[in-house]
């Protein structure tokens, strides 16, 4: 499969699912696999146990991650004690967490963890700059997730691979046009530089940016509630960075702007566009335009056509569809492995 | 009393405090926990080591060495936790076995890099003999792992664990690997059992390295505010507290960003009180302040912000500004400056040698009973012969005693409206000795200068002919 070759360009990888069950741990072992067999050293985490430690719907446990000798992994202490296999400490981290500190080993066997690594972007950020310096390690590779409840975000690494399923809904229809969605916000422009330089430390309050591409003060706290919103575009102009949630909310009063062909929306990252697809795509359409300080490479799109409560797609039809919609390989890794 | 107790009273500490290059909260806990010191040799000792660490933060020649310093006081890790169980006899796991041998490897380090500085002070010792345990074949590296060589058990339940396949037969794997826990378990006590022979040795570096980058600290304190080494006097002599060309850091950083410079002052106070008077807007409370923050600076071991300084050791250092009022707990600001001079005085009768600087006592009530309050407390002083800089605006208080007068404002010069932050231009702050009973006049002309309504000044001025009248 050609997107490892890519991965190792990049150094850095995030598998994000789109839900559960899609496949993402499938996707992350196989490429973990290749990359064994091509020789490669990696280092491997998740995003913190705040982001998933159980499955909500059938209480299961978060998988675990099989490791081959030699792989660096991060996780908790509590975690890494555990362990039913041979590992070396290399790197213990300062802080704290409820389930311990840091712990940063090298696999001497063969062996599977349950992995819960940084919950912040800021310390995963870290962790995808320290790894590579402190260890001799070809590739950072994070289990992420698009999820509201984790507060880090996945696009801290250079390049992600999108997991998507029947999991994630039923009807191959569906599916694919959510999928579609959110591959076009993963693929919304980064923001011009001296921008992003202005934006980057800036995480709290709406702000309009003046035509002299100078940043305001905080226009409104959020953008989430009616009222916000109504204050929001009273004041925001043409160009407007909301560095927290963007709400559909606003993107829909934003959409029925009279010049919404002008309009500009800075986002940090994809994962804070929390929109319905027809509200997105109608803003886009209308000529609205949306920027994100923060851009990742999307390598490819996994596909698991089967669900646990016994939904089989077609594998072939669903890929075909779903390329179709999107510029990137689409791959069935389980269907790739028989 | 600790330091940080100190930083609640006194302007300022809290503020240097904030600028010392400090890698994290675990030193700044142990900064913060130093005691206010009385002993003279002590405190000369201390000096010793910051002269020692200014001397090589100031030669280009260590400046390499001084930042590999700097960088492994920032991988010192808080292993209290680990030193706790060590103490209290506990297993330790084998995260806290991999602290260990890290915080060894790092005390090597440390001793290495200050040999090649020459500072011989806050000396560790090696950690030697806990690395080696912890590194049983020699590789030399700071990772860890339960080693086979640590024990033949463990190496032969290894050997069979990995001769059974997980997938085929699991209940024999998983008795494999808990009969390999179960020997792990046994080298864990073993070698927890021998460090905690060498607890008192590990803590005792561990704090050792924390006041070694308190002195580094200190000194670079000293160095970007230009702070001297105070001279400890004794107190018979004229003078019991000097200062010549003191300056107050806060203040000067906050003048820099605008292209301004602190004006600095020289002031020198023998036993018993001192007044203090000049125009509004003079910088008198600035100098009690800063008086203080010298006082206690010195005795918490620190440079102080002068060109040249003398203190007298004291128990105490009491700055009352006045600004106590607690309406929550019913008290007024003059009722809670005058709990706060009974308790001062209350400790000067025990004997307690201090230093007191107040500025502008019983100004809140009317102004002859105020005077009245400042005189008997100009007595008491003088009577304890304790050194004291008190400000006031009470001219005339038939009471002999020494005075210094700021030199003022120099009101020719201003052209105009004044703008209050542009006052230091035409303020001459050097402190003089006064001899009669006056005190300056200027409140009018300085409210004339700010631009409050000129008829409510001339009313005003007329009230001031009446009663001189």
């Amino acid at each position: 499969m050609p997107f490892v070759d890519q991965i190792i360009h990049y150094g850095s990888l995030s598998v994000v699912g789109l839900g559960k069950n899609t496949g993402k741990t499938e996707c992350l072992r196989y490429v973990m696999r290749r990359l064994f067999e091509m020789q490669k050293v990696v280092a491997v985490t998740s995003i913190g146990v705040d982001g998933e430690r159980t499955d909500q719907v059938t209480h299961t446990a978060k998988p675990e991650i099989f490791l081959d000798r030699g792989m660096y992994f991060t996780t908790a202490a509590s975690y890494y004690l555990d362990k039913r296999f041979g590992a070396e400490i290399c790197h213990v981290g300062e802080h704290t967490t409820v389930l311990g500190k840091m712990v940063t080993a090298r696999a001497l066997e063969r062996g599977k963890m349950i992995l819960a690594g940084p919950s912040d972007t800021v310390s995963l950020q870290e962790w995808v700059r320290m790894t590579p310096k402190r260890f001799p390690v070809d590739v950072c590779l994070v289990d992420g997730a698009i999820s509201r409840l984790s507060p880090a975000s996945p696009v801290v690494t250079a390049s992600m691979v999108l997991a998507t399923g029947a999991a994630y809904s039923p009807h191959m229809k569906t599916l694919v046009e959510r999928t579609r969605y959110i591959y076009d916000t993963i693929c919304l422009p980064g923001a011009p530089e001296e921008l992003v330089k202005k934006l980057e430390n800036i995480t709290n309050g709406v702000r309009a940016i003046t035509p002299q591409g100078d940043v305001t003060e905080p226009i409104a706290g959020q953008a989430l509630l009616p009222e916000q919103v109504r204050q929001v575009l009273e004041k925001c102009g043409n160009k407007l960075y909301v560095p927290g949630v963007v709400s559909n909310l606003l993107i829909k009063a934003l959409g029925e702007k009279k010049d919404v062909y002008n309009t500009q929306l800075y986002v940090r990252d994809f994962t804070r566009i929390f929109s319905e697809p027809r509200v997105f795509h109608t803003f886009l359409r209308k000529g609205g335009r949306i920027f994100q300080l923060f851009t990742t490479n999307l390598l490819a799109v996994c596909v698991n056509p089967v669900s646990p409560e016994g939904v089989r797609l077609n594998s072939e039809e669903l890929i075909q569809k779903i390329q179709q919609a999107i510029e990137v390989p689409v791959y069935d890794i389980k269907r790739m492995e028989q | 009393m600790t330091f940080a107790r100190y930083s609640e009273r006194i302007e300022g500490l809290q503020y240097l405090a904030g600028k010392m290059e400090l890698s994290g909260s675990r030193v700044r806990r142990y900064l913060m926990q130093e005691l206010f010191c009385t002993s003279q040799k002590v405190l000369e000792s201390n000096f010793d080591i910051i002269q020692k660490a200014l001397e090589l933060l100031k030669d280009n020649k260590y400046a390499n060495g001084i930042m590999q310093l700097r960088h492994l006081f920032t991988q010192v890790h808080d292993i209290r936790g680990t030193l706790d169980a060590l103490r209290e006899n506990r297993v330790l796991d084998e995260v806290e076995l991999f602290e260990i041998k890290y915080f060894a490897a790092l005390c090597r380090d440390f001793i290495t890099l200050c040999d090649s500085l020459g500072f011989d002070h806050e000396n560790l010792q090696s950690l030697q003999r806990a690395f080696d345990l912890l590194d049983p074949v020699g590789s030399g590296t700071v990772s860890f792992y339960m080693h086979d060589a640590y024990s033949q058990a463990l190496s032969e339940a290894r050997k069979h664990a990995n001769a059974t396949d997980p997938e085929k037969e699991p209940d024999k794997w998983n008795d494999a690997r808990d009969r390999i826990t179960e020997e792990e378990l046994l080298v864990r006590q073993r070698l927890s059992s021998e460090l905690s022979l060498m607890q008192s040795v590990l803590r005792d570096n561990f704090d050792r390295i924390a006041h070694l980058e308190i002195w580094f600290a200190k000194a670079a304190l000293a160095k970007r505010y230009g702070m001297v080494r105070p001279r400890i006097v004794m107190d018979s002599g004229p003078c019991v507290l000097q200062a010549e060309g003191m300056i107050n850091p806060v203040i000067a950083d906050i003048l820099k960003p605008l292209n301004r410079v602190f004006q600095p002052v020289s002031i020198s106070l023998g036993s018993g009180p001192c007044l203090l008077t000049g125009a509004n807007m003079s910088g008198k409370t600035v100098v009690l302040k800063t008086l203080a923050l010298i006082q206690v600076l010195a005795q918490f071991s620190f440079f102080v912000p002068a060109n040249n300084a003398s203190v007298t050791l004291v128990k105490d250092v009491f700055l009352v500004i006045g600004d106590k009022q607690d309406q929550y707990r019913g008290l007024s600001s003059f009722a809670a400056e005058m709990l706060e001079l009974d308790r001062i005085m209350a400790k000067i009768r025990e004997g307690a040698k201090v230093l007191v600087l107040a500025d502008e006592p019983a100004r809140t009530t009317n102004p002859s009973e105020g005077a009245a309050i400042l005189c008997a407390l100009v007595e008491f002083l003088d009577h304890y012969q304790t050194t004291s800089l008190i400000s006031t605006h009470y001219g005339d208080l038939g009471r002999s005693c020494r005075k210094l007068r700021v030199s003022g404002f120099d009101s020719k010069q201003v052209k105009g409206r004044l703008d209050p932050l542009m006052m230091n231009e035409h303020m001459n702050y050097s402190l003089i000795e006064e001899k009669g009973d006056s005190v300056p006049m200027e409140a009018l002309h300085i409210a004339h200068l700010l631009g409050v309504d000129e008829s409510f000044i001339r009313s005003a001025q007329t009230y001031v002919k009446k009663t001189e009248k």
